[in-house]
């Protein structure tokens, strides 16, 4: 059985040698990334939303449930699409990629 | 299939906002080669060489509006065995028509300062970042930066697997 941590992908962001950037800065641009300041080095764990493919930090000091699909058996992330219904970007493009087929007529060949 | 490295060596990127035109060799981008080729992402690397400090906001996203007549930039398979693909995923900085980051679909958002920092994702097995065919919005997928930064000379790698 698979574990839902072998679904966690890995980021680093290494200041070590560097002025980093401030939280000011982050929180100015209206995005939600991390923090990392000067001399410090940054690890996460990272999970990959089933159903948008967005990338999500996992946040050490959340304690709130993550949000999980136990239709496609994967984390997803906090969009409110994401936690209504089940639609996974892989059927949607292996969807898209059966009706190319069925529109030319054969299996292409992309190498 | 094999994986290939999209790689552009040295590079200043142009903060632009969602929607708006990227700038020539300000973003690195990639597409599809072809209407029904499928790409997966599995790593995506930063690397600062600014000469002072450029803190930066960076977006990995799909693009709302794909760039059209581009130059292809470098792709290089990982396997030195690995076989020619029938058409190439396209690595490029410079269109005609530019592209546009999309203002819904970021898949990573990254702040680091190209001084000297470092920045390295690198996705589970299976759980890579797909795209599919050549337009939007899942067809091409952008590393750019946001407004509010001061981004500086930077060099960045996909690591990608085309089927």
């Amino acid at each position: 059985m698979r574990s839902k941590r072998s679904q966690e992908g890995y980021l680093l962001i290494d200041h070590r040698e560097s002025p980093g950037v401030s939280a000011d800065l982050v929180h100015r641009s209206g995005k939600d990334a991390p923090v990392v300041g000067k001399n410090a080095t940054f690890e996460s764990a990272t999970i990959t939303c089933s159903h948008c493919q967005a990338v999500v930090i996992l946040n050490p000091l959340r304690t709130r449930p993550r949000n999980y699909c136990a239709a496609c058996d994967h984390y997803v992330c906090d969009r409110p699409g994401c936690l209504t219904e089940c639609l996974p970007m892989k059927k949607v493009l292996d969807d898209l990629h059966a009706a190319s087929v069925h529109l030319i007529g054969k299996e292409p060949f992309n190498g | 299939m094999a994986r290939w490295s999209a790689n552009v060596p040295t590079w200043t990127p142009v903060a632009v906002a969602d929607t708006t035109n990227f700038t020539d060799a300000g973003h690195m981008s990639l597409q599809g080669g072809t209407a029904t080729q499928r790409i997966n992402i599995s790593e995506v690397y930063m690397g600062g060489q600014a000469g002072a400090s450029s803190p930066s906001i960076m977006l990995l996203a799909r693009d709302s509006t794909v760039g059209a007549t581009l130059s292809v930039g470098r792709l290089a398979a990982l396997d030195a065995h690995t076989a020619a693909l029938g058409t190439n995923p396209v690595v490029f900085n410079t269109a005609t028509t530019k592209p546009q980051r999309s203002a819904t679909l970021s898949l990573l958002n990254l702040s680091f300062n190209a001084f000297g920092g470092i920045v390295r994702w690198v996705a589970a097995p299976g759980e890579e970042i797909s795209m599919y065919g050549a337009s939007a919005s899942i067809g091409e997928t952008s590393l750019s930066a946001f407004t509010g930064g001061t981004p500086g000379l930077m060099g960045s790698h996909f690591i990608l697997e085309p089927f």
